[in-house]
């Protein structure tokens, strides 16, 4: 047997070690901190970091630029996936010393964080009660403390088609049908008249081809939305005392509603989430959708419906108009170095809330800054979110721990159900109150 | 039916189950390809279509000049590099070692190396979190590059172990007779035998870390972040740049399959190492 040998000559080999040893060292020079510029850990006095999911970091960089230059202290914004972002505050928090010291949290993350982030109260004066809505103040305290100061929110509010609302046509042949002249639905009873007046074959092939509405199946915040709309006082659950409401009569009517709109809706309700409601409203294929009140201002150029978008508040039910509050708060992290500092950006963030305004999202939180902007072209799903948002039904979702799995292994898996042909409301939510009962216990 | 026959239907019926496979494994990324040259409102259209019905770039424009994106892609190939060396460095002894030497002991280490993957990665995030921390060595590619080697080193050591049982002794005896060490016998004969494992197991290292999530997730914030995060960040609560998203995960995935080809035909050499045993 013959071994196979190298043979090297020394020049080639030192040609060899030499390439070898400075491609290792630039390697290692830039792995001892990788190449995406300063930040992460301010381990610096004159720098604070952020964490905040992707799609908000528009929303607080302005506030940042202004912070640095009054104050000269730096604000990294630490821009992480939605998906993962949860998962990433809570191994930080749960470490003891997070690499952060501003958090920006999801309202449904409060009471799960409640425990490792520093209590607010004394910026919460009766002024700033006052400029900020009910839900939201009331999301923020946990357990008698205020966690979070909100930095910007959302509601779901109404959007039309002015094309097809605003046509003499459909005008006559609407108020012959139903009676009453056609406007944006305002309650439950005429937004299914106009889902249905509207739901039609357009172009006579055969196929209905426009819809009333769309019918999410794939999440549960508009059948919330709902919920609040019915009456309910306690969405689901009753944090405070334990209590399941989920299968009482206004949670039925809620749900039956919900699905009494799915002839008026394309097929597919179980698998329908935002974005896909979203793009079938932006094709042209839907005549209204509930939807966030924030997509207003952010309608993309080749949309066929780019020019003939109206918004109103979102419907009202027996209960009256309701929406559920889509907020972000400003956390401190309890362990954090720089707690002072952080309270100081949190203020600073709430005095300077306007400038959010002016984001490709365009959100803020408190009543004064959306007031400010409501008489604006450009802002007119202002005026739709702060009647929305001031709605007393408008209520934050249950402040509890539990929650997100709660929605994940009940509430959307009842609702794909509820949406397919022949469902049983009734039973479903039945089904569902065992399920949270088990997951609270 | 003479055997010919039979034969010809045969290889008739295997090329169909290829054909099939080739399509179920390579479908969604060719869609994925077709999606990145959309325009951004066909690319979520409702129902989809396959085809674009207008080719455009404009996707690779946003995504490629969105900030911090050519940092992660430089940060990736970063963590990579070094999370594969890594591997390799301690893959290739350990392995040796343990089906050299074959004792007890090294028998225990290679189940108990296997019994670390089964461990949920999230499980260990915490305590991670907390290591780097002390170690300072959060938001660096040298701290990711080592926690995606808790990822891939199990797997590597099983990997090198196998192709270095096909490697018979007498081939370390003849290299010691030769007046080699034990360690030049593993560098000087051995090695060059199993190139196509070690091929093998580096693009198996390499992309553990290349499409590696949680870890980056938890251990990087600005410095040291990698693409996979970024392809994430296009999907926020308040939208989903879906075009933006598959021209970005179009980019990345060419190193990869450039390296494949690269390396295809000692991965071939790799795979067949050991199936003929002389």
């Amino acid at each position: 047997m013959k071994l196979r040998t190298r043979t090297r000559s020394p020049r080639r080999g030192a040609r060899v070690g030499i390439a070898a040893a400075t491609a290792l060292a630039t390697v290692a020079a830039l792995a001892a901190c990788g190449v995406g510029g300063t930040g992460g850990a301010s381990a610096d006095a004159d720098t604070l970091t952020v964490v905040v999911e992707g799609g908000g970091k528009a929303e607080l960089q302005p506030i940042a630029d202004l912070y640095k230059e009054e104050t000269g202290t730096a604000v990294t914004l630490v821009e992480l996936p939605y998906a993962g972002l949860y998962d990433r505050i809570s191994a930080e928090l749960g470490s003891g010393s997070p690499t952060f010291d501003v958090a920006a949290l999801d309202a449904i993350w409060l009471s799960a964080f409640a425990d490792g982030v520093a209590p607010l109260d004394d910026l919460y004066t009766d002024e700033v009660k006052e400029d900020l809505f009910g839900g939201l103040v009331a999301e923020a305290q946990v357990n008698g403390a205020y966690v979070g100061m909100p930095v910007w929110t959302n509601s779901e509010i109404l959007f039309y088609r002015t094309d097809l609302f605003e046509d003499p046509a459909n005008q006559a042949d609407f108020e012959a049908k139903y009676g009453y002249p056609l406007a944006p639905p305002t309650d439950w009873e005429q937004y299914r008249d106009v889902a249905e007046f509207f739901t039609r074959d357009t172009d006579g092939d055969g196929q209905v081809d426009l819809y009333g509405t769309d019918v999410k199946g794939a999440v549960e915040t508009e059948w919330l939305a709902t919920v609040s709309q019915a009456g309910e006082e306690h969405m689901v659950l009753d944090a405070e005392s334990g209590e399941v409401t989920i299968a009482d009569e206004d949670h039925k009517a809620a749900l039956d509603f919900y699905t009494s709109l799915l002839p008026f809706a394309p097929t597919g309700a179980a698998q329908l989430d935002w974005a896909g409601a979203q793009n079938l409203f932006y094709q042209g294929n839907l005549a209204m959708m509930r939807f966030w009140g924030h997509a207003y201002r952010g309608t993309p150029d080749d949309s066929v419906v780019k020019d003939s978008i109206g918004v109103a508040p979102m419907i009202a039910g027996p209960g009256g108009v309701a929406g559920v509050p889509g907020a972000w708060y400003l956390s401190v992290p309890r362990a954090g170095a720089k707690q002072e500092q952080a309270k100081d950006f949190v203020q600073f963030a709430y005095e300077h809330n306007d400038l959010s305004a002016d984001t490709s999202l365009g959100l803020v939180a408190r009543k004064s800054a959306f007031e400010a902007k409501s008489a604006e072209a450009g802002y007119e799903n202002y005026p739709a979110l702060l009647d929305t948002l001031n709605a007393p039904q408008t209520l934050p979702r249950p402040a509890t721990p539990e929650w997100q799995e709660i929605v994940d292994s009940v509430l959307t898996p009842m609702l794909q159900k509820a949406v397919e042909p022949g469902a049983d409301n009734a039973a479903l939510l039945e089904d569902a109150k065992s399920q949270i009962e088990a997951i609270l216990e | 039916m003479n055997g010919l026959e039979t034969r010809g239907k045969t290889r008739i019926v295997l090329w169909a189950l290829l054909a099939a496979a080739l399509i179920l494994y390579g479908f969604p990324f060719v869609y994925l390809l077709l999606t990145s040259f959309k325009p951004p409102l066909e690319a979520i259209s409702v129902p989809p279509t396959v085809l674009p019905t207008q080719w455009t770039l404009e996707n690779y424009v946003s995504a490629l000049s969105r900030e911090g994106v050519p940092a992660a892609l430089v940060n990736s190939v970063i963590t990579a590099i070094i999370s594969t060396a890594l591997s390799l460095m301690l893959a290739v002894p350990a392995a040796y070692a343990i089906t050299r030497f074959r004792t007890p002991s090294g028998r225990v280490f290679i189940v108990a190396a296997l019994v670390t993957r089964m461990v949920p990665t999230i499980a260990v995030g915490v305590p991670l979190v907390e290591i780097m921390r002390n170690l300072g060595l959060t938001d660096t590619s040298f701290g990711l590059a080592i926690a995606h080697t808790t990822i891939s080193l199990p797997l590597s050591i099983w990997l090198m172990a196998s192709f270095f049982e096909a490697v018979p002794d007498e081939l370390d005896e003849a290299a010691k007779v030769d007046g080699c060490s034990r360690l030049q016998a593993l560098w000087r004969v051995v090695i060059p035998v199993v190139t196509g494992g070690v091929a093998v197991t580096a693009i198996f290292a390499f992309l553990a870390s290349w499409n590696e999530f949680l870890f980056a997730l938890l251990l990087t914030s600005i410095r040291a972040q990698t693409t996979p995060i970024v392809i994430a960040n296009f999907q926020s609560q308040f939208g989903l740049d879906w075009g933006g998203m598959t021209a970005l995960a179009a980019v990345y995935s060419i190193p990869v399959i450039l390296l494949t080809l690269l390396l295809q035909r000692h991965i071939v050499a790799g795979l067949t190492l050991g199936a003929v045993k002389g």
